[in-house]
């Protein structure tokens, strides 16, 4: 009976123990499920035809310097919209819970906040390899984008140099893309 | 005859007593300074940004700016060296939104050993303006910026080897504001188009 209990208890354990790495390998769907328990919200959702363009879509994004160049690598977009649903306040706790769940494996680069406006932008990023990986989650009073990139280290100088203008531009080239 | 306070406590004691006193020459020294007891502003905040480059992302910047781009391979010159680059900046819709008590939680942190005061400017028209050195004997061991005026309040708090010349370069890069606290910068071609 005890070599039940015993095995059944470390089955558990195991079990857990997966959750927790699936869940620090997929941030990008821990942050939007975050953003949908916080709120009380629930994500759009993008249909495969517009994924796959994606790959191959190509877009312009206006940049720091002028200079209109695609952003984010090919096939790397990741992106959750919110359209027209409530983000009522609180975004203060809300900046903590989503620092607290994302600081072991991202570095929060630049964090905007308005209070006047309602509106959050939250750009974190990590490294991938020799390339970086870019969150960048946009929160307004009625709408949400979560857009998750990777960049080339040149694209990565950008947005180091320009945090905020760039990270709208990755907002921007992501829902581009996703309309077309 | 020893006492049990001789032989038993006194021997940890003194360790735990050279460990906690290193620690404060430690923290003594390092230039990081806590800015969360401004967070609350942020509620009150038309907006309010929070710029965190630590010293990974220093690292990242030295290997991802270019050598051949004249303007990244000023930044990699800069940054190189640098621990930390933090900036939290508040623009309010009115005025009062700040307190003195909101710039205390900074000055106190800026009144530590080894923090010089380089530069006080006090304007109704133009604003405050503070600067402050950390020493680490001969070598400069980080600056804070302390701007303020009554919609708006930025601090800026550069850790590791830095100096006026070196922030007046970093100035519109990685997230940091102009403060215009330096001479102004030539015109670039961009800027001229």
């Amino acid at each position: 009976m005890s070599y039940v209990k015993s095995s059944a208890a470390l089955a558990l354990v195991l079990l857990l123990a997966s959750h927790v790495v699936h869940a620090k390998g997929d941030d990008f769907n821990s942050v939007v499920k975050m953003i949908e328990q916080f709120y009380g919200v629930k994500h759009v959702g993008i249909p495969f035809l517009a994924k796959a363009g994606m790959k191959v879509a190509r877009t312009a994004a206006r940049i720091k310097g002028g200079e209109a160049k695609r952003i984010a690598e090919a096939g790397s977009i990741k992106l959750a919209v919110f359209e027209n649903q409530d983000f009522n306040g609180e975004f203060t706790k809300f900046r903590s819970t989503l620092n607290a769940a994302l600081n072991q494996t991202w570095s929060p680069l630049v964090q905007t906040l308005s209070a006047t406006d309602g509106e959050q932008v939250y750009i974190f990023m990590r490294e991938a390899g020799e390339k970086f990986n870019v969150l960048v989650i946009t929160i307004a009073q009625r709408d949400a984008t979560v857009v998750q990139v990777t960049l080339s280290p040149k694209n990565l100088a950008l947005l180091m140099k320009d945090p905020e203008g760039t990270g709208k531009a990755i907002t921007e080239e992501a829902t581009i893309i996703d309309q077309e | 005859m020893k006492t049990l306070f001789q032989t038993k406590l006194a021997t940890p004691l003194i360790a735990l007593l050279l460990i906690a006193g290193s620690a404060v020459a430690t923290r003594a020294q390092d230039s990081r300074l806590q800015l969360n007891g401004l967070d609350h502003l942020t509620a009150k905040a038309s907006q309010s940004v929070d710029v965190n480059i630590d010293e990974k992302l220093i690292r990242i910047a030295l290997k991802v700016f270019s050598d051949n781009d004249p303007e990244e391979r000023e930044v990699k010159k800069v940054v190189a060296g640098i621990k930390g680059i933090y900036v939290k900046r508040f623009e309010f819709e009115t005025d009062g939104q700040y307190t003195a008590a909101d710039m205390e939680t900074i000055r106190t942190q800026l009144r530590g050993p080894g923090w010089t005061r380089l530069v006080n400017v006090r304007s109704q028209k133009e604003g405050n303006l503070e600067v402050y050195l950390l020493m680490n004997g001969e070598t400069v061991g980080g600056l804070t910026v302390l701007s303020s005026d009554l919609r708006e309040l930025t601090v800026v708090n550069i850790v590791g080897p830095v100096d006026l010349d070196k922030l007046a370069k970093l100035e519109g890069q990685f997230g940091i504001p102009e403060l215009d606290i330096a001479p102004a910068k030539p015109k670039s071609k961009n800027d001229e188009k």
